[in-house]
């Protein structure tokens, strides 16, 4: 039965117009950033550039892609599928027929969750994949080079992109069982999104002040860039297992929250 | 067995009711929805919900489903107490509330597929079947693989009711389902009624039709102002509540007073006098007349059409203001 309904949720939000527009927004990223790094290593002038160093590197590009991606663009994706799996449905009153089916609150909340991860490790994976294959392309791959300036060989590479794939789908997660919290008490997933986005760039701007340096640790924003210790040659954790611990709280705090309201909710 | 008329009408029981709600209460904010809702509906019945706009048909049917919770009240559906039983009643009931909820950019079956992967008491194997003769049933078998977007008013209200006869159901319930509905739909509703009546499911069915209530329910519940004004078997309801008998017969004098010897009300009128039924029957009247020796040359119903009913328990609020200082003056003077 619930394998059904994990199906049904992910078949349902796989047919929605704006998630396949926004998959292939998402696609269209290290499709551009490969040809962009393409086109300023042909221009062959100027110092060793970013371009000069990525040569020959077009395992970096996945890796690069999803770590841009995870400021702005992939909190947008997450927070427009947690918009529509609760207000969404509260707005179109179909929220109202899974609850009359019945499907229990809690594992109403547990279905939008394991949606959201299915679709947010796709859409990060698609992005890898698609990632690697335009970096091949335009790049050409010889291993991968590390930030310590070592050089792994492919099959680390590829390790090392599937542990980025894993922890950007977890930050991503966190981002939307927020957003899920969200979600419940409004029937409208702009507002959602709204709320969701300007979160992100607050935090984002609130990490730029020195003096707010005692808030730093509580913004998930802040532990994006230490994700990009996965580059490292041996991987330093300390970082990494910071930035996964506090989206961890806000998952839970997310999660936690969405629950108690969905369980008190009047339909 | 015996002693069950002794047990305590809360617990669980047996009893042929499909859903009693006692004392139920809901308030948003500052404004009452619903309050002092006693509804009982029996086990195989088709209750019309009547009242006007606002008067807290929605509200008293979501908790029902337990989609709102009461502020007060206890609420018992097919046998469980909401809100813990509500994952096993909640199978065996089928629901339209509040119009047809379904996603616009699927077509009809595809959002009936939907509904479907999260019906409990469906085997996967048999979802597909059951979305056919679902939509089959409704009507909608050719425009089934649109868009719903695009449906029309009426179809849309279809497919609501589509979704809601997915399962073989103990309980349906419908919140206006003839909504939107052309003359032809309207009828296959009150067809499908029927047909649910007949294979013994209990229907509750809210709207604001009338005509649509007396042809096809056998009880009936008014909702006035958030709280029931009448409720019970709609024959019933409309003898009881509204029908009187008018005896033509000289004698109005003998006849006035040996009604009054048995507590009937009666008063003058024409040609005789026209004797109220509430709390008596017709051949009661008739046989207390005979006996004093009153002579009746002609005795008839009259009987209340469900319109009257309606208006008479509803809109009688402004008028009864004004008639109860009128009563108070009267009953003063006497
Ligand atoms: N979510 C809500 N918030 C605030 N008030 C509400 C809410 N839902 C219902 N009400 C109020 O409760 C009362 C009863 O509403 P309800 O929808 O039950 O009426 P109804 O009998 O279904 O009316 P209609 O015939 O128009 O469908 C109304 O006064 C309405 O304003
Ligand atoms: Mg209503």
């Amino acid at each position: 039965m619930i394998t059904r309904q994990l199906g049904s949720e992910v078949r349902w939000m796989l047919r929605r117009p704006r998630t396949i527009i926004g998959l292939f927004g998402l696609v269209l990223v290290p499709i551009i950033i490969s040809f962009g790094i393409w086109t300023a290593s042909d221009e062959g002038g100027g110092g060793p550039g970013l371009a000069a160093i990525l040569k020959g590197n077009g395992m970096v590009v996945p890796i690069f892609t999803l770590f841009l991606s995870l400021n702005l663009l992939l909190p947008l994706v997450a927070s427009i599928w947690a918009a529509d799996g609760l207000a969404g449905e509260a707005q179109h009153g179909t929220l109202r027929g899974l609850l009359v089916a019945p499907v229990s609150r809690v594992r109403l909340l547990f279905v939008k969750l394991f949606g959201l991860t299915a679709m947010s490790l796709f859409a990060v994976t698609l992005m890898a994949v698609v990632g690697i294959i335009a970096g091949t392309a335009f790049l050409g791959t010889d291993g991968m080079m590390t930030l310590s300036g070592t050089t792994l060989s492919t099959a680390e590479g590829l390790v090392r992109i599937v542990l980025f794939i894993l922890l950007v789908t977890f930050q991503m997660v966190s981002i939307g069982a927020v957003a899920l919290a969200v979600s419940s008490t409004t029937e409208h997933p702009l507002v959602v999104q709204a709320a969701t986005m300007t979160t992100i760039i607050v935090f984002q701007v609130l990490g730029q002040f020195p003096s707010l340096d005692w808030l730093h640790p509580f913004l998930i924003t802040t532990g994006f860039p230490g994700l990009i210790d996965v580059m490292r040659d041996p991987i330093p954790f300390g970082q990494i297992w910071d930035s996964t611990l506090l989206a961890g709280c806000y998952l839970l705090i997310g999660t936690g929250l969405a629950a108690m309201r969905l369980i008190t909710k009047d339909n | 067995m015996t002693t069950s008329t002794s047990a305590p009408v809360t617990a669980p029981t047996t009893h042929a009711v499909a859903a009693r709600t006692k004392g139920l209460r809901k308030e948003y904010g500052s404004t009452v929805a619903v309050d002092r809702v006693d509804l009982e509906l029996p086990e195989g019945a088709v209750l019309g919900m009547l009242g006007p706009n606002g008067s807290g048909k929605t509200t008293t049917i979501r908790m029902l489903l337990g989609l709102v919770r009461p502020t007060q009240g206890e609420i018992e559906l097919l046998g469980q107490r909401l809100p813990d039983g509500v994952e096993q009643a909640l199978p065996h009931v089928g629901a339209l509330v509040e119009g047809p909820g379904f996603h616009p950019f699927l077509s009809g079956r595809e959002n009936l597929i939907r509904c479907a992967a999260f019906e409990p008491l469906l085997p996967k194997k048999q979802i597909k079947q059951a979305v056919e003769d679902a939509l089959e049933r409704v009507g909608l078998a050719q425009a089934a693989h649109r868009r719903y977007r695009g449906y029309s008013l009426g179809m849309k209200q279809r497919l609501g009711l589509a979704g809601a006869l997915l399962v073989p159901r103990k309980l349906v319930v419908l919140d206006e389902p003839t909504n939107g509905l052309d003359p032809a739909g309207t009828r296959e509703i009150r067809k499908i009624i029927a047909e649910l009546h007949e294979q013994g499911s209990t229907v509750l069915v809210s709207s604001h039709l009338l005509s649509e209530v007396e042809a096809t329910c056998t009880h009936v519940a008014v909702l006035h102002r958030g709280t029931v004004v009448a409720q019970g078997e709609l024959t019933e309801l409309l003898q009881a509540g509204g029908s009187a008998l008018q005896v033509i017969t000289p004698d109005v004098e003998t006849a006035l007073g040996a009604l009054r010897q048995a507590k009937i009300s009666a008063r003058p009128l024409g040609e005789g006098l026209r004797v109220e039924l509430a709390g008596t029957s017709a051949p009661q009247v008739i046989e207390t007349l005979v006996k004093a020796g009153v002579g009746v040359y002609e005795a008839t119903r009259w009987k209340t059409g469900l319109e009257e009913l309606f208006a008479r328990l509803t809109e009688a609020e402004e008028a009864e203001r004004g008639m109860s200082s009128v009563d108070t003056l009267d009953g003063g003077r006497r």
